[in-house]
Protein backbone atom coordinates (compact mmCIF):
# COMPACT_ATOMS: atom_id res chain seq x y z
CA UNK A 1 0.00 0.00 0.00
CA UNK A 2 1.58 3.45 -0.69
CA UNK A 3 0.69 5.22 2.31
CA UNK A 4 1.95 8.83 1.11
CA UNK A 5 -1.31 7.98 -1.34
CA UNK A 6 -2.93 7.30 1.37
CA UNK A 7 -2.35 9.63 3.25
CA UNK A 8 -3.28 12.63 0.59
CA UNK A 9 -6.40 11.23 -0.67
CA UNK A 10 -8.53 12.66 1.56
CA UNK A 11 -9.35 10.07 3.63
CA UNK A 12 -7.88 11.74 6.76
CA UNK A 13 -10.04 14.72 5.89
CA UNK A 14 -13.30 12.77 5.62
CA UNK A 15 -12.38 10.99 9.00
CA UNK A 16 -11.73 13.53 11.10
CA UNK A 17 -14.95 15.83 10.01
CA UNK A 18 -16.93 12.33 10.71
CA UNK A 19 -17.84 11.79 7.10
CA UNK A 20 -16.36 8.45 6.30
CA UNK A 21 -17.89 5.97 5.88
CA UNK A 22 -17.71 2.69 8.69
CA UNK A 23 -15.76 0.69 6.53
CA UNK A 24 -13.30 3.70 5.54
CA UNK A 25 -13.60 4.39 9.65
CA UNK A 26 -12.27 0.86 10.53
CA UNK A 27 -9.45 0.85 7.97
CA UNK A 28 -7.83 4.05 8.86
CA UNK A 29 -8.30 3.06 12.41
CA UNK A 30 -6.35 0.58 11.83
CA UNK A 31 -3.77 2.05 9.70
CA UNK A 32 -3.30 4.52 12.20
CA UNK A 33 -1.83 2.25 14.49
CA UNK A 34 0.62 0.77 12.01
CA UNK A 35 1.88 3.25 10.58
CA UNK A 36 3.04 6.75 12.53
CA UNK A 37 2.33 9.18 9.64
CA UNK A 38 -1.04 8.05 9.27
CA UNK A 39 -1.56 8.80 13.45
CA UNK A 40 0.41 11.81 12.26
CA UNK A 41 -1.98 13.14 9.63
CA UNK A 42 -4.54 12.70 11.28
CA UNK A 43 -3.31 14.30 14.70
CA UNK A 44 -2.28 17.34 12.24
CA UNK A 45 -5.51 18.19 10.44
CA UNK A 46 -7.20 17.38 14.03
CA UNK A 47 -5.23 20.80 15.31
CA UNK A 48 -5.53 22.54 12.28
CA UNK A 49 -9.78 22.24 12.59
CA UNK A 50 -9.16 22.90 16.15
CA UNK A 51 -7.63 26.22 15.78
CA UNK A 52 -9.75 26.94 13.22
CA UNK A 53 -12.71 26.56 14.92
CA UNK A 54 -11.16 28.54 17.64
CA UNK A 55 -10.23 31.26 15.51
CA UNK A 56 -13.98 31.33 14.29
CA UNK A 57 -15.03 31.05 17.68
CA UNK A 58 -18.33 32.41 18.70
CA UNK A 59 -19.38 32.70 22.47
CA UNK A 60 -22.73 31.36 23.28
CA UNK A 61 -25.03 33.14 26.07
CA UNK A 62 -23.56 33.34 29.54
CA UNK A 63 -26.48 31.44 30.57
CA UNK A 64 -25.76 28.61 28.78
CA UNK A 65 -22.90 27.57 31.04
CA UNK A 66 -24.89 28.31 34.31
CA UNK A 67 -27.64 25.40 32.81
CA UNK A 68 -25.42 23.25 32.24
CA UNK A 69 -23.22 23.10 35.00
CA UNK A 70 -26.48 22.71 36.99
CA UNK A 71 -27.58 19.89 34.73
CA UNK A 72 -24.61 18.13 35.09
CA UNK A 73 -24.64 18.54 38.99
CA UNK A 74 -28.35 16.77 38.90
CA UNK A 75 -26.37 13.82 36.14
CA UNK A 76 -24.16 13.19 39.22
CA UNK A 77 -27.13 13.18 41.81
CA UNK A 78 -28.85 11.15 39.34
CA UNK A 79 -26.94 9.17 37.03
CA UNK A 80 -28.87 8.12 34.30
CA UNK A 81 -29.46 4.16 33.63
CA UNK A 82 -28.94 4.85 30.44
CA UNK A 83 -26.94 7.42 28.71
CA UNK A 84 -28.69 7.79 24.93
CA UNK A 85 -25.97 8.22 22.23
CA UNK A 86 -27.81 10.58 19.90
CA UNK A 87 -31.73 11.94 20.03
CA UNK A 88 -33.59 14.60 21.85
CA UNK A 89 -32.18 17.06 24.52
CA UNK A 90 -32.41 14.99 28.03
CA UNK A 91 -34.88 16.45 29.91
CA UNK A 92 -32.93 15.90 33.29
CA UNK A 93 -34.32 17.67 35.78
CA UNK A 94 -38.17 16.24 35.09
CA UNK A 95 -36.98 12.94 34.12
CA UNK A 96 -34.57 12.50 37.39
CA UNK A 97 -37.53 13.64 39.77
CA UNK A 98 -39.64 11.42 38.19
CA UNK A 99 -37.21 8.41 38.30
CA UNK A 100 -36.71 8.72 42.06
CA UNK A 101 -40.32 8.87 42.70
CA UNK A 102 -41.26 5.89 40.31
CA UNK A 103 -38.05 4.38 41.90
CA UNK A 104 -39.71 4.53 45.49
CA UNK A 105 -42.99 3.30 44.17
CA UNK A 106 -41.66 0.38 42.31
CA UNK A 107 -38.99 -0.44 45.50
CA UNK A 108 -42.07 0.11 48.04
CA UNK A 109 -44.44 -1.66 45.69
CA UNK A 110 -41.71 -4.53 45.57
CA UNK A 111 -41.32 -4.63 49.13
CA UNK A 112 -44.80 -4.83 49.52
CA UNK A 113 -45.26 -7.71 47.10
CA UNK A 114 -42.61 -9.89 49.06
CA UNK A 115 -44.20 -9.49 52.50
CA UNK A 116 -47.47 -10.28 51.49
CA UNK A 117 -46.15 -13.12 49.58
CA UNK A 118 -44.38 -14.06 52.41
CA UNK A 119 -47.23 -13.55 54.71
CA UNK A 120 -49.07 -15.89 52.45
CA UNK A 121 -46.81 -18.55 52.58
CA UNK A 122 -46.14 -18.39 55.83
CA UNK A 123 -50.53 -18.44 56.45
CA UNK A 124 -51.09 -21.07 54.09
CA UNK A 125 -48.08 -23.42 55.68
CA UNK A 126 -50.57 -22.39 59.24
CA UNK A 127 -53.24 -23.36 57.68
CA UNK A 128 -52.26 -26.81 55.85
CA UNK A 129 -51.12 -27.54 59.31
CA UNK A 130 -54.05 -26.61 61.55
CA UNK A 131 -56.26 -28.34 59.00
CA UNK A 132 -53.73 -31.81 59.04
CA UNK A 133 -54.33 -31.69 63.00
CA UNK A 134 -58.22 -30.49 62.41
CA UNK A 135 -58.52 -34.29 60.31
CA UNK A 136 -56.22 -35.57 63.11
CA UNK A 137 -58.47 -34.66 65.88
CA UNK A 138 -61.54 -35.59 64.02
CA UNK A 139 -60.33 -38.96 63.16
CA UNK A 140 -59.17 -39.52 66.95
CA UNK A 141 -62.90 -38.83 68.41
CA UNK A 142 -64.33 -40.73 65.62
CA UNK A 143 -62.86 -43.47 67.29
CA UNK A 144 -63.01 -42.50 70.83
CA UNK A 145 -66.59 -42.47 69.62
CA UNK A 146 -66.91 -45.34 68.75
CA UNK A 147 -64.93 -47.14 71.66
CA UNK A 148 -67.01 -44.79 73.74
CA UNK A 149 -70.11 -46.73 71.92
CA UNK A 150 -68.50 -50.07 72.24
CA UNK A 151 -67.82 -49.81 76.20
CA UNK A 152 -71.58 -48.63 76.41
CA UNK A 153 -72.53 -51.42 74.52
CA UNK A 154 -70.63 -53.75 77.20
CA UNK A 155 -71.70 -51.74 80.14
CA UNK A 156 -75.29 -51.75 79.50
CA UNK A 157 -74.77 -55.80 78.53
CA UNK A 158 -73.16 -55.81 82.06
CA UNK A 159 -75.56 -53.75 83.45
CA UNK A 160 -78.19 -56.18 82.28
CA UNK A 161 -76.36 -59.11 83.57
CA UNK A 162 -75.77 -57.78 86.66
CA UNK A 163 -79.68 -56.37 87.35
CA UNK A 164 -80.56 -60.13 86.10
CA UNK A 165 -77.93 -61.59 88.71
CA UNK A 166 -79.45 -59.76 91.59
CA UNK A 167 -82.97 -61.47 90.34
CA UNK A 168 -83.35 -63.87 93.74
CA UNK A 169 -84.96 -65.91 91.66
CA UNK A 170 -81.85 -66.63 89.85
CA UNK A 171 -80.36 -69.94 90.46
CA UNK A 172 -76.00 -70.14 88.90
CA UNK A 173 -74.63 -72.75 88.14
CA UNK A 174 -71.29 -72.98 87.48
CA UNK A 175 -70.24 -75.21 83.95
CA UNK A 176 -66.25 -76.34 84.92
CA UNK A 177 -63.92 -77.63 82.29
CA UNK A 178 -64.40 -81.36 81.91
CA UNK A 179 -61.30 -83.78 81.78
CA UNK A 180 -58.06 -82.24 79.69
CA UNK A 181 -60.08 -79.41 79.47
CA UNK A 182 -59.84 -77.63 83.21
CA UNK A 183 -58.73 -74.11 82.47
CA UNK A 184 -62.48 -73.72 80.38
CA UNK A 185 -65.10 -72.28 82.38
CA UNK A 186 -68.55 -71.34 81.89
CA UNK A 187 -71.76 -69.78 83.74
CA UNK A 188 -75.85 -70.49 83.68
CA UNK A 189 -78.37 -68.29 84.89
CA UNK A 190 -81.45 -70.26 85.00
CA UNK A 191 -84.47 -67.89 86.06
CA UNK A 192 -86.29 -70.62 88.51
CA UNK A 193 -89.46 -68.81 88.23
CA UNK A 194 -89.58 -68.34 84.13
CA UNK A 195 -87.22 -70.73 83.15
CA UNK A 196 -85.08 -68.43 81.05
CA UNK A 197 -81.86 -69.65 80.77
CA UNK A 198 -78.69 -66.97 80.31
CA UNK A 199 -75.11 -67.83 79.51
CA UNK A 200 -71.80 -66.39 80.69
CA UNK A 201 -68.87 -67.85 78.78
CA UNK A 202 -66.14 -67.06 80.98
CA UNK A 203 -63.11 -68.73 79.49
CA UNK A 204 -63.69 -70.55 76.24
CA UNK A 205 -61.11 -70.68 73.72
CA UNK A 206 -62.08 -69.12 70.33
CA UNK A 207 -63.93 -71.80 68.41
CA UNK A 208 -62.24 -72.49 65.01
CA UNK A 209 -63.59 -71.66 61.45
CA UNK A 210 -67.06 -73.61 60.84
CA UNK A 211 -67.50 -74.29 64.51
CA UNK A 212 -69.52 -72.72 67.18
CA UNK A 213 -70.37 -73.77 70.81
CA UNK A 214 -73.68 -75.66 71.59
CA UNK A 215 -75.60 -75.58 75.24
CA UNK A 216 -77.02 -78.19 76.53
CA UNK A 217 -79.43 -78.94 79.09
CA UNK A 218 -80.15 -82.22 80.47
CA UNK A 219 -82.72 -83.62 80.91
CA UNK A 220 -83.96 -86.61 82.95
CA UNK A 221 -80.32 -88.06 80.88
CA UNK A 222 -81.22 -87.05 77.64
CA UNK A 223 -79.60 -83.90 76.10
CA UNK A 224 -81.46 -81.36 74.94
CA UNK A 225 -80.20 -78.37 72.60
CA UNK A 226 -80.14 -74.85 74.67
CA UNK A 227 -79.30 -72.81 71.97
CA UNK A 228 -76.11 -71.28 69.68
CA UNK A 229 -73.41 -69.51 71.63
CA UNK A 230 -73.26 -66.46 69.13
CA UNK A 231 -69.57 -65.64 68.63
CA UNK A 232 -70.41 -62.09 68.85
CA UNK A 233 -71.86 -63.11 72.77
CA UNK A 234 -70.27 -60.49 75.31
CA UNK A 235 -70.73 -60.49 78.74
CA UNK A 236 -74.21 -62.31 79.20
CA UNK A 237 -76.44 -63.75 76.26
CA UNK A 238 -80.28 -64.98 76.73
CA UNK A 239 -80.55 -69.05 75.70
CA UNK A 240 -83.30 -70.84 74.99
CA UNK A 241 -85.67 -71.33 77.62
CA UNK A 242 -85.21 -74.71 79.71
CA UNK A 243 -88.79 -75.72 81.99
CA UNK A 244 -86.43 -78.29 83.79
CA UNK A 245 -82.83 -79.78 83.57
CA UNK A 246 -80.53 -81.58 86.32
CA UNK A 247 -76.92 -80.32 84.27
CA UNK A 248 -75.92 -77.80 81.30
CA UNK A 249 -73.01 -78.56 79.48
CA UNK A 250 -71.06 -77.17 76.46
CA UNK A 251 -70.03 -78.83 73.25
CA UNK A 252 -68.28 -77.67 70.12
CA UNK A 253 -70.35 -78.56 66.90
CA UNK A 254 -70.54 -77.59 63.62
CA UNK A 255 -71.85 -74.01 63.02
CA UNK A 256 -75.40 -73.85 63.19
CA UNK A 257 -75.35 -76.69 65.57
CA UNK A 258 -76.63 -80.55 65.56
CA UNK A 259 -79.47 -82.29 66.97
CA UNK A 260 -77.50 -84.72 69.83
CA UNK A 261 -74.07 -83.29 71.22
CA UNK A 262 -70.69 -84.39 70.26
CA UNK A 263 -69.39 -86.03 73.79
CA UNK A 264 -66.13 -85.84 72.48
CA UNK A 265 -65.94 -82.01 72.03
CA UNK A 266 -67.92 -81.14 75.30
CA UNK A 267 -65.97 -78.38 77.39
CA UNK A 268 -67.58 -77.66 80.67
CA UNK A 269 -70.12 -79.21 82.37
CA UNK A 270 -72.34 -78.10 85.23
CA UNK A 271 -74.86 -79.75 87.53
CA UNK A 272 -77.92 -77.72 89.14
CA UNK B 1 -12.43 32.51 30.90
CA UNK B 2 -10.26 30.79 33.87
CA UNK B 3 -7.17 30.49 32.43
CA UNK B 4 -5.51 30.45 35.86
CA UNK B 5 -5.11 26.86 35.20
CA UNK B 6 -3.92 25.25 32.34
CA UNK B 7 -4.16 21.65 31.68
CA UNK B 8 -2.87 19.25 29.26
CA UNK B 9 -4.90 17.36 27.35
CA UNK B 10 -4.40 13.60 28.90
CA UNK B 11 -4.73 15.21 32.38
CA UNK B 12 -7.94 17.01 31.58
CA UNK B 13 -9.51 13.86 29.97
CA UNK B 14 -8.68 12.28 32.92
CA UNK B 15 -10.42 14.30 35.00
CA UNK B 16 -13.30 14.45 33.24
CA UNK B 17 -13.79 11.08 33.46
CA UNK B 18 -13.63 11.04 37.21
CA UNK B 19 -16.42 13.45 36.51
CA UNK B 20 -14.06 16.35 38.13
CA UNK B 21 -16.44 19.48 38.00
CA UNK B 22 -13.89 22.46 37.71
CA UNK B 23 -12.58 20.26 35.27
CA UNK B 24 -15.60 20.34 33.27
CA UNK B 25 -16.51 23.89 33.77
CA UNK B 26 -12.93 24.30 32.51
CA UNK B 27 -13.45 22.24 29.70
CA UNK B 28 -16.56 24.61 28.78
CA UNK B 29 -14.82 28.13 28.86
CA UNK B 30 -12.12 26.47 26.65
CA UNK B 31 -14.28 24.76 23.57
CA UNK B 32 -18.17 26.15 24.27
CA UNK B 33 -17.55 28.67 21.92
CA UNK B 34 -15.62 26.39 19.47
CA UNK B 35 -18.58 23.97 19.48
CA UNK B 36 -21.00 26.33 19.61
CA UNK B 37 -19.88 27.63 15.98
CA UNK B 38 -19.75 23.89 15.00
CA UNK B 39 -23.60 24.06 16.06
CA UNK B 40 -24.36 27.57 14.55
CA UNK B 41 -22.45 26.53 11.01
CA UNK B 42 -25.66 24.26 11.01
CA UNK B 43 -28.66 25.56 12.60
CA UNK B 44 -29.43 29.11 12.50
CA UNK B 45 -31.92 29.70 15.19
CA UNK B 46 -30.08 30.92 18.36
CA UNK B 47 -32.25 29.12 21.14
CA UNK B 48 -32.18 26.03 19.55
CA UNK B 49 -28.64 26.12 19.29
CA UNK B 50 -28.27 27.10 22.51
CA UNK B 51 -30.44 24.19 23.42
CA UNK B 52 -28.03 21.75 21.24
CA UNK B 53 -24.72 23.04 22.96
CA UNK B 54 -26.42 22.20 26.06
CA UNK B 55 -27.64 18.79 25.33
CA UNK B 56 -23.82 18.44 23.24
CA UNK B 57 -22.00 19.01 26.54
CA UNK B 58 -24.52 16.98 28.96
CA UNK B 59 -23.47 14.01 26.47
CA UNK B 60 -19.78 14.16 26.95
CA UNK B 61 -20.51 14.77 30.81
CA UNK B 62 -22.01 11.64 30.20
CA UNK B 63 -19.74 9.81 27.46
CA UNK B 64 -16.45 10.97 28.37
CA UNK B 65 -15.76 7.22 29.87
CA UNK B 66 -16.10 5.98 25.91
CA UNK B 67 -13.36 8.91 24.63
CA UNK B 68 -10.40 6.75 23.65
CA UNK B 69 -7.74 9.79 22.60
CA UNK B 70 -5.42 6.53 20.45
CA UNK B 71 -8.58 7.48 17.97
CA UNK B 72 -8.22 11.54 17.79
CA UNK B 73 -7.94 14.48 20.02
CA UNK B 74 -10.68 15.37 22.10
CA UNK B 75 -11.68 18.52 20.03
CA UNK B 76 -12.18 16.41 17.52
CA UNK B 77 -14.26 13.74 19.18
CA UNK B 78 -16.36 16.64 20.71
CA UNK B 79 -16.75 18.27 17.40
CA UNK B 80 -18.66 15.20 16.34
CA UNK B 81 -21.12 14.77 19.04
CA UNK B 82 -21.77 18.59 18.14
CA UNK B 83 -21.94 18.31 14.26
CA UNK B 84 -24.47 15.13 15.04
CA UNK B 85 -26.79 16.53 17.52
CA UNK B 86 -27.58 19.42 15.48
CA UNK B 87 -27.48 17.32 12.58
CA UNK B 88 -30.45 15.05 14.63
CA UNK B 89 -32.08 18.35 15.25
CA UNK B 90 -32.18 19.56 11.62
CA UNK B 91 -33.97 16.07 11.27
CA UNK B 92 -36.53 16.22 13.56
CA UNK B 93 -40.08 16.75 12.79
CA UNK B 94 -40.18 19.77 15.37
CA UNK B 95 -37.55 21.27 13.11
CA UNK B 96 -38.88 21.40 10.02
CA UNK B 97 -42.49 22.31 10.63
CA UNK B 98 -40.91 25.58 12.69
CA UNK B 99 -38.61 26.38 9.54
CA UNK B 100 -42.07 25.71 7.36
CA UNK B 101 -43.84 28.06 9.82
CA UNK B 102 -40.93 30.65 9.76
CA UNK B 103 -40.81 30.53 5.83
CA UNK B 104 -44.33 31.86 5.91
CA UNK B 105 -44.46 34.38 8.13
CA UNK B 106 -40.82 35.61 6.79
CA UNK B 107 -43.09 35.59 3.21
CA UNK B 108 -45.18 38.27 4.84
CA UNK B 109 -43.19 40.32 7.30
CA UNK B 110 -39.97 40.63 5.36
CA UNK B 111 -36.77 40.05 8.20
CA UNK B 112 -37.05 41.48 11.78
CA UNK B 113 -35.83 41.07 14.72
CA UNK B 114 -34.92 37.85 13.96
CA UNK B 115 -32.75 35.59 16.11
CA UNK B 116 -31.40 33.70 12.98
CA UNK B 117 -28.19 33.62 11.84
CA UNK B 118 -26.77 34.05 8.48
CA UNK B 119 -24.77 30.75 8.46
CA UNK B 120 -23.57 31.31 5.60
CA UNK B 121 -20.38 33.72 7.45
CA UNK B 122 -19.88 30.85 10.32
CA UNK B 123 -16.93 28.12 10.72
CA UNK B 124 -16.56 25.72 7.98
CA UNK B 125 -19.26 27.03 5.68
CA UNK B 126 -17.45 30.38 5.37
CA UNK B 127 -14.85 28.37 2.96
CA UNK B 128 -17.16 26.29 2.12
CA UNK B 129 -18.85 27.94 0.43
CA UNK B 130 -16.05 29.48 -2.26
CA UNK B 131 -15.54 25.92 -3.61
CA UNK B 132 -16.54 25.11 -6.99
CA UNK B 133 -19.89 24.85 -6.66
CA UNK B 134 -20.01 20.31 -7.97
CA UNK B 135 -17.37 20.35 -4.57
CA UNK B 136 -19.67 22.53 -2.39
CA UNK B 137 -22.48 21.06 -2.32
CA UNK B 138 -21.18 17.51 -1.70
CA UNK B 139 -19.53 19.06 1.46
CA UNK B 140 -22.91 20.74 2.14
CA UNK B 141 -24.77 17.35 2.12
CA UNK B 142 -22.62 15.47 3.92
CA UNK B 143 -21.07 17.46 6.33
CA UNK B 144 -23.58 19.74 6.98
CA UNK B 145 -26.49 17.93 6.47
CA UNK B 146 -25.18 14.58 7.50
CA UNK B 147 -25.51 12.21 4.07
CA UNK B 148 -23.93 9.53 3.39
CA UNK B 149 -22.03 9.30 0.37
CA UNK B 150 -24.76 6.28 -0.94
CA UNK B 151 -27.52 8.59 -0.37
CA UNK B 152 -25.64 11.72 -1.82
CA UNK B 153 -25.10 9.51 -5.05
CA UNK B 154 -28.32 8.51 -5.35
CA UNK B 155 -29.75 12.12 -4.56
CA UNK B 156 -28.01 14.01 -7.15
CA UNK B 157 -27.79 11.06 -9.35
CA UNK B 158 -23.93 11.29 -9.78
CA UNK B 159 -22.04 7.67 -9.29
CA UNK B 160 -20.44 6.75 -5.68
CA UNK B 161 -17.17 6.58 -7.08
CA UNK B 162 -17.57 10.07 -8.54
CA UNK B 163 -19.42 11.72 -5.61
CA UNK B 164 -15.94 9.96 -3.53
CA UNK B 165 -13.59 11.00 -5.75
CA UNK B 166 -15.15 14.86 -5.67
CA UNK B 167 -15.66 15.12 -1.74
CA UNK B 168 -12.19 13.95 -1.45
CA UNK B 169 -10.92 16.80 -3.56
CA UNK B 170 -13.18 19.35 -1.96
CA UNK B 171 -11.92 18.02 1.84
CA UNK B 172 -8.23 18.50 0.26
CA UNK B 173 -9.12 22.03 -0.70
CA UNK B 174 -10.26 22.48 2.42
CA UNK B 175 -7.50 21.75 3.96
CA UNK B 176 -5.86 23.87 2.24
CA UNK B 177 -7.38 26.95 3.21
CA UNK B 178 -7.73 26.21 6.98
CA UNK B 179 -3.75 25.98 6.62
CA UNK B 180 -3.31 29.34 5.71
Amino acid sequence: MDIQAYIQSGIIESYVLGIASAEEVAELEILQLQFPEVAEAVSEFSSSIEEYSLKNAIAPPPVVKSNIMAAIKKEQTFPPVISLPTGAPPTADISAKHYSILRMFAAASVILFLVSGGLNLYLYKQYAQKSGDYRALLAERNSLLVNNQVYQTHLRQWQSAAEMMADPAMAMIKMKGTAGREQNLATIFWNTTNKDVYLMPNKLPHPSKGKQFQLWALVNGKPVDAGMLSPDCEGVCKMKNIPQAQAFAITLENEGGSPTPNMQEMYVLGKV
Amino acid sequence: MNNSIVYQESELVMLLKQHHETAFSYLYDHYSASLYSVILSIIPDRELSNDILQEVFVKIFRQIETYDSSKGRLFTWMLNIARNASIDALRSKNYQRSQQNRELTENVYERGGSTQTNTDKIGLRKIVNKLKEEYRVLVELSYFEGFTQEEISKMLNIPLGTVKTRLRTALIQLKQVIKT
